[in-house]
Parts: C-alpha cells; structure tokens; sequence
C-alpha cells in the first residue's frame, strides 16, 4: 500500500467516525484498527447501550462512492474493551492491537 | 465461492425457510410459540448470515444468540439498504433504533436465553409456582408484532432482508 492510500484511507475513517459520533448519542469511544496489511477500515465502537456479550461481533459494510474502502463495524460495550485490552475477550479473526487508535466524541467534534 | 461463503448462504437458506414456516403457520390454526419460534430462528438466522461477511469466528457467530439485535444496531451503516429503503443515514438509524425494543424481544424467546423462563419452545414455571407449556400460553408479543406500527415495521423489515439479501449484504 502506497502512503497516498494510507492517508487517504486515515481521513476516510476520521471522517466516518466524526459521523459515527454525530449519529450516535450514546456512542463514547471508536477505536480505529488500523493495519497496513489491508484497505479496510476496521472499528469498535464503544457504547454503553449495546447489548451485554462477552465476544466482538463485526459486520461487513461494503464500499461506496462516498466511502470508497470495505468497512467492517464492531459494538462493543466499555467493560468488553477493557478486557480485549487484557486478552480476555479475543478480537475478530485478522484484527490485532499493534496499531490503533482511540477516539473520543471532544476529538472529533470540536 | 469461499467456505465462509457457503456458511453465509446456507444461513440464508435456513433463514428464508424459518420464515416461510413462519408465514405458512396461520395464527387461526398454530398456537403462538410456534409461530414466534420460526420467527426467532429466522431473524437469528439472518443476522448470522450478514455476520458471516466479516472477520468474527465461525465459532463467535454459532455461539451467540445476538445477532439479529446488534445487525439491527448498525445496520444504518449499509449504504445499499439506505438507496433501498430511499431514507437518509439518520433516519434509517432513527427508525431502527425505534424497532430494537420489539427486535430483543424476539431475540429473547431463544431458549438459550431464556433461563428457565417464557419461551417459546420449552415448558417453565411461572412466579406463582404454576407450570407452563409454551403451546397453552398466548404470547402478547404476537400481537404487538402484527397489530402495532412498529411489529409490523419490523415484520416488513425481515421479510425484505430475507428476500433481498444478496442486493443488500453480499
């Protein structure tokens, strides 16, 4: 991957997440998976009203015009991310913490 | 085709028939908890099929019975079921939001879930000490589901995911 395709693929998930807060009151934190092995966007949104699992489920959101990159969505509740922090609650096959990044709603609304 | 993609649509496969069973079964004819078991499976069944496109583990999807809720929860990401629907990202969001009361309640008849309590399938004993099958209880979820906007919303909603799934979530 290029570092055109990589800053690219950045401001798309930015922009995705600001909308993501924009539409989701309850929503606290996203946390972009980023890898450079793949041109996806990967995130765990963190929200306090999703339903109480002890496993991430991700979904599949394929590309469009707007946002041209395969986009793969997770909800998690804030006690699920503290345990993936702990490797007690395994990350969706592929997914790593060796690059990531956590945004808060004050991150990207201000 | 891949080996997650047969998974995928043979989770299709069984989905469109639970709900086909759940059609076929007139409310004049079948008690309730047969009809709302087809329909728990179905929707069940659904929302596996849409998970299976991402990265969790075959094992994480079989094993839970909330797929169907958190499908609903994000759902408004997918920008083909915006064009579909012809709703903006925010309404769609909005309206399903309005339809995950009706839609955990579905979920909640898996008898996994239940623990022990009101399912559809299954016998229980209720807080007075009685004991209950599923086949002699009326189910006021039924009703809600087809006698209030958002039951039927929501019953629409399924029946156009089950038969639009490959325009929309492959």
């Amino acid at each position: 991957m290029t570092m055109s395709q990589n800053h690219n693929i950045g401001n798309a998930a930015e922009d995705l997440i600001k909308e993501q807060f924009e539409l989701e009151p309850s929503l606290e934190q996203v946390v972009w998976i980023d890898s450079d092995k793949t041109a996806e966007i990967r995130l765990l949104e963190i929200n306090p009203e999703t339903p109480p699992l002890e496993s991430v489920l991700s979904f599949y959101f394929p590309p469009y015009e707007e946002l041209p990159y395969a986009t793969h969505i997770a909800e998690i509740r804030p006690e699920v991310w503290k345990k993936i922090l702990r490797h007690e609650i395994p990350l969706p096959e592929g997914w790593t913490l060796d690059n990531y990044k956590v945004y808060s709603r004050e991150m990207v609304t201000v | 085709m891949t080996e997650r993609q047969h998974w995928q649509m043979a989770f299709l496969r069984q989905a469109r028939s639970d709900w086909e069973a759940y059609q076929r079964t007139s409310p004049a004819v079948w008690p309730a908890c047969h009809r709302l078991l087809f329909l728990q499976m179905a929707s069940e069944k659904l929302g596996k099929a849409v998970l299976i496109a991402s990265h969790s583990t075959l094992e994480t999807i079989t094993q839970s019975h909330a797929a169907f809720v958190m499908f609903m929860r994000v759902a408004g990401n997918n920008q083909k079921l915006q064009k579909a629907l012809g709703m903006k990202k925010v309404h769609q969001r909005a309206q399903f939001k309005a339809l995950l009361p009706l839609a955990h309640e579905i979920e909640l008849l898996a008898p996994a879930l239940a623990q022990g309590g009101r399912n559809p399938e299954y016998p229980w004993k209720d807080a007075s000490g009685n004991i209950l099958a599923p086949a002699d209880y009326p189910f006021p979820l039924m009703q809600r589901l087809h006698q209030t906007p958002h039951g039927i919303q929501l019953l629409n909603y399924i029946e156009f995911f089950v038969k639009k799934f490959e325009e929309l979530f492959v």
